[in-house]
């Protein structure tokens, strides 16, 4: 498809939209879809991020082309339409993804002063969100253990995280409770 | 991918179920009722000039009018442009004859009105007058930018409050009592500033879609 030949089948479809003609609506969406992904897929490659990421962004895209399709005008062209919608969801998106990957390393950083074991159990439960008992099975030991780590751990953290000697130990049960 | 297709599937079943009204349409009927709104509190708030049959037909006013109508009528064609994904932007072309307008009245006062005002409080009533009788102007433009699409947040909020601000000024006219063309074009101005500068605090964070 050239771009013309492009240009007027989507434009036509939108206007069929708003007729209320789903059929060319989905195919056009598809069409679109298509090519986001192709026309994507090489920038985020390049900023490391995988074809799942793309596939995350163009459903970012056709959500806000469907949301905002009353916006362009059946007299103007539809493709630089696309175009803008497109590029203010790339920036939004790796805005976003960017910020995942300070905070990841943030994380990284802070998890960096407890002893192995420790760290283990930290990210099991607190960053992917096991529960003690899963935990418990898979290192092949008691859950009153895991909790005692966990809760060494989170003493530990805090003191890196806050010099004076002052922190009150949490109870047991607040300790569920946040978790 | 999967995935993606049950997406497309569902957006294209609710096809045809917007409303197509136009953006101009909608816009049309935010001004109109912006201006209501600013020409309501002046009538009932600060109360319009008393001498007003007799100022309104001097230089001094229909500047004030014919500056702030520009303003109203560039940042209009502006914020159209800025609501709207891939619009040309010669828009920005449209604020050219209210920049003319504000550097003539600036430049050639023919009034010896002074530019701090005639009284102490008088740039302070006029600055504060006009962001008080523009604010519900600004809160009704950022419903329309919200359902436009703005793909600047910071720039479409700035447009919205130099447009509200506009407004408010341009009623805020019938209580103004400076007759300096060079104290219009400041402070004015001065307000259009403050809240482009208030739009666009807010536009970051409430026009993201």
């Amino acid at each position: 498809m050239t771009v013309e030949e492009r240009e007027q089948r989507w434009a036509e479809a939108m206007r069929a939209e708003r007729r209320g003609e789903a059929v060319p609506y989905e195919r056009m969406l598809k069409e679109v879809a298509t090519a986001l992904r192709r026309s994507l897929a090489p920038r985020l490659v390049r900023v490391s991020l995988g074809a799942h990421e793309a596939d995350d962004l163009v459903q970012e895209i056709l959500i806000g082309l469907h949301r905002k399709r009353h916006t362009w005008d059946p007299a103007r062209p539809f493709l630089p339409w696309l175009h803008t919608i497109t590029r203010y969801k790339l920036i939004d998106f790796m805005r976003h993804r960017r910020g995942d990957t300070r905070r990841r390393v943030d994380l990284a950083l802070h998890l960096a002063v407890l002893p192995v074991s420790q760290r283990k159990i930290v990210r099991a439960i607190a960053v992917e969100g096991a529960s003690v008992r899963n935990v418990a099975r898979g290192l092949a030991t008691s859950e009153g253990a895991v909790r005692v780590t966990l809760h060494r751990a989170i003493r530990r953290l805090l003191a890196a995280a806050d010099p004076t000697p002052t922190i009150e130990s949490p109870s047991r049960n607040e300790h569920d409770k946040d978790r | 991918m999967t995935r993606t297709d049950d997406l497309i599937r569902s957006l294209a079943s609710t096809a045809g179920t917007q409303r197509s009204a136009s953006l101009q349409g909608a816009f049309a009927v935010t001004g109109a009722a912006s201006l209501a709104c600013a020409l309501l509190l002046v009538f009932s708030v600060i109360g319009i000039r008393q001498d007003f049959a007799e100022m309104a037909v001097r230089l001094p006013f229909a500047f004030k009018v014919v500056y702030t109508g520009a303003l109203v009528v560039g940042t209009s064609v502006v914020a159209l442009h800025a609501a709207t994904p891939g619009a040309s932007a010669t828009a920005l072309y449209a604020i050219s004859p209210a920049v003319i307008f504000l550097a003539c009245g600036a430049i050639f006062d023919p009034t010896a009105f002074p530019i701090m005002g005639r009284t102490n409080t008088a740039v302070a009533f006029c600055v504060g007058g006009i962001l008080f009788v523009s604010l519900p102007a600004m809160v009704l433009t950022f419903v329309f930018m919200r359902k436009g699409a703005p793909t600047q947040p910071l720039f479409a909020g700035a447009v919205i409050g130099i447009l509200s601000a506009s407004l408010g000024a341009m009623a805020y006219t019938l209580a103004c009592k400076n007759d300096g063309t060079a104290f219009v074009a400041t402070w004015y101005t001065a307000a259009c500033a403050i809240m482009a500068f208030i739009g666009a605090v807010v536009g970051h964070r409430v026009l993201r879609w």
